[in-house]
């Protein structure tokens, strides 16, 4: 049985989804690869976008989102950022 | 009222050097969580960095008072001179480094209660600072209240511990009691002897040698997955 995700896998899951879609992609196929409710997914890109880790684009097709410098960072280094969080009993704070 | 530690004459630069150390330490520890802050902007990385800065400056301001305390005492100035000065360094160093400690600990503590109610985090904030500036013996109620503190953060690390098994929050809990010790233990050197304030020292200062050790393998882990 999978182990429930915590904060920091959720939004990495989520900057994942975006960077493997060329880093920029539609809210559904966010939805599909996170494996989160609409509900939790909006609140979550909500969270993102006002991080800086996300932007949102606008278009007449519809929203489409992509990574900013900061989303890279976040991707590239995540091994640290759980490493850390895990060293020092900070991984479990973030649900 | 200020109580005083019973001090041995002779560890009177060395507790200096030990407040300097566990300054670094902690100072090291709160550069390490920005750090990590900066990139992954989590609310719990930015409290824990806050709280280990409020504890690198209690005892950076413990560290500077009471070396000016020791120049002060070594200067040939009049008795009555000495007495007045080295009494009010000695009480703003205190002030300084219970103000500072205690936003520490209260800091610690409410990020592992995941709670993001600020006005709950006020609201302890005064609390701790009235029944530590208003009770009758200062000292025995700041160690009160800190080991107060340090036994929530312990059952933090205690849960963390049973759940990850992991040897870094193994590392974390053994530090936070060993903080715990020590700091039941200064209460009885304020009332009791020399000894017993030395011997808290030195279980202090392996509680942040323990941190640091802790710091180091995170860096070394990191090095390896680079």
């Amino acid at each position: 049985m999978n182990k429930k995700r915590n904060r920091l896998q959720i939004i990495h899951d989520i900057l994942k989804a975006i960077s493997n879609r060329n880093g920029r992609i539609k809210p559904t196929h966010i939805l599909y690869k996170s494996n989160l409710s609409h509900q939790m997914m909006e609140e979550y890109l909500g969270e993102l976008i006002g991080k800086g880790f996300v932007i949102e684009n606008k278009a007449a097709s519809g929203k489409t989102y992509s990574l900013s410098p900061k989303g890279f960072e976040y991707l590239n280094k995540y091994k640290l950022i759980i490493n850390f969080t895990d060293s020092f009993g900070l991984g479990e704070l973030e649900s | 009222m200020v109580h005083l530690y019973h001090v041995p004459s002779w560890f009177l630069g060395y507790d200096i050097i030990l407040h300097i150390v566990y300054c670094l330490i902690t100072l090291l520890v709160s550069i390490a969580a920005f750090r990590v802050f900066k990139i992954s902007q989590q609310r719990s990385l930015r409290l824990f960095a806050t709280s280990f800065s409020f504890i690198s400056a209690a005892y950076f301001f413990d560290a500077l008072l009471n070396f000016l305390v020791v120049s002060k005492l070594n200067e040939s100035i009049g008795i009555m001179t000495k007495i007045f000065t080295v009494t009010i360094l000695n009480t703003v160093g205190s002030y300084l480094h219970i103000i500072f400690f205690t936003l520490g600990l209260a800091t610690l503590t409410y990020m592992t209660f995941k709670s993001k109610n600020l006005k709950a985090y006020s609201l302890t904030l005064i609390l701790c600072f009235v029944a530590v500036f208003f009770a009758s013996n200062l000292f025995f109620s700041y160690h009160l209240l800190s080991s107060i503190f340090l036994a929530y953060i312990i059952i933090h690390y205690l849960s963390v511990f049973i759940r990850k098994k992991k040897y870094n929050a193994l590392l974390m809990l053994v530090a936070f009691a060993f903080l715990l010790i020590s700091n039941v233990h200064f209460v009885f050197s304020a009332l009791n002897n020399e000894a017993n304030y030395i011997i808290s020292h030195a279980i202090e200062l392996t509680a942040y040698l323990l941190i640091l050790v802790n710091l180091i393998l995170v860096r070394k882990n990191e090095q390896k997955k680079k």
